[in-house]
């Protein structure tokens, strides 16, 4: 009677180990397995936007065009007109790793929006640099790149459909004019559960 | 006899479920742009995806910085909507892979009969050979 018992309660033990065991395992960050939510942006819309608008940019040859290669750039403000909270690094420090390895242009962290700087410690040594060499070293943006996220939702009975756009803009730091401008959407539908939120 | 109709009935009933619509389009006869096209080396794992979705032609060139943007014609050989998602790789003079931070695997789709470009642009003037994967959805 006890073995029976006993063997009972590892029978149905084994299920729970097991499926516990493989409940979680990596993915492929922005793969074909990565989870997709209609309501949110996703990691994988990120690096879409974000490899969308470098292609785009690399291509146009805007970058190109400076007296010294390769181009400073400076990150101005990325609105956020989406019902989130987002942080825009996870597109903008995307383009700026993938500008810096195509050589095509550098991103300064001493200078900021508001006078803020990213590296407040390079911005205090290259001040300090200043001072002491008694000249200007400090390369000065040839370009800045703003940009805006915007979300469009839309619904038709259990059917729900959201858009995101990123708009992005570089912008000749001398002479004010955006020299280009790129804009890549993203549109997900999902059906909404009939029960539940 | 009977059997045909009823087979053809069906038939019919199951393209209007499914939804299957195929598209028209139209272009100019004389072209003046002229595609450098290259010659591709293919492997088919996956036979139903080859089946819906083929590959006509790849053809490359130089962009204004120096990099190689390549652009792939693909084929829905169906009369029904395809989705698929595809992933450039780009590989430098040595073979070796060139790590691109924001390569991502791209959702799409294409109509049924459509003809459909897809491209991308080297992420750096280093890379001079390319591979694209293509996975069904």
């Amino acid at each position: 009677m006890k073995k029976t018992v006993l063997l009972s309660i590892l029978a149905a033990a084994i299920p729970f180990i097991v499926g516990g065991c493989a409940s979680a395992h990596y993915v492929e960050t922005g793969g074909s397995e990565s989870v997709v939510t209609v309501g949110q942006i996703n990691i994988q819309d990120y690096i879409q936007a974000a490899n969308a608008a470098t292609s785009d940019l690399l291509a146009s040859g805007a970058l190109d065009k400076v007296a010294t290669p390769p181009a400073v750039l400076a990150i101005s403000r990325i609105v956020n007109n989406t019902g989130q909270q987002i942080d825009t690094d996870l597109l903008t420090k995307k383009i700026r790793v993938a500008l810096l390895n195509s050589g095509k242009a550098q991103t300064t962290t001493t200078m900021g929006l508001g006078g803020t700087a990213e590296d407040p410690m390079a911005k205090g040594l290259q001040q300090e640099n200043e001072f002491m060499n008694d000249q200007k070293t400090t390369r000065k943006p040839d370009f800045t790149l703003s940009g805006k996220i915007i979300q469009t939702i839309a619904r038709a009975g259990s059917t729900r459909q959201a858009t995101y756009s990123f708009q992005l803009s570089l912008t000749d730091a001398r002479t004010g004019l955006a020299v280009w401008e790129g804009e890549k959407e993203i549109t997900k539908q999902g059906a909404r559960p009939a029960v539940g939120f | 006899m009977k059997t045909r109709i009823i087979l053809s009935l069906a038939g019919m009933v199951l393209l209007a479920v499914t939804g299957c619509t195929s598209v028209n389009t139209i272009e100019n006869a004389q072209k003046e742009g002229q595609r450098q096209m290259v010659s591709d080396q293919r492997v088919i794992t996956d036979a139903s995806l080859a089946r819906k979705v083929s590959f006509v032609g790849v053809n490359q060139t130089m962009t204004p910085g120096g990099l190689l943007k390549v652009q792939i014609e693909l084929l829905n050989l169906k009369r029904s909507l395809q989705r698929f998602s595809y992933q450039f790789q780009w590989f430098d003079a040595s073979g070796m892979q060139i790590n691109n931070v924001a390569s991502p695997t791209i959702p799409d789709q294409i109509e049924g009969g459509e003809s459909k470009f897809i491209s991308s642009v080297a992420p750096t003037p280093a890379c001079k050979d390319f591979r694209v994967k293509f996975i069904e959805n």
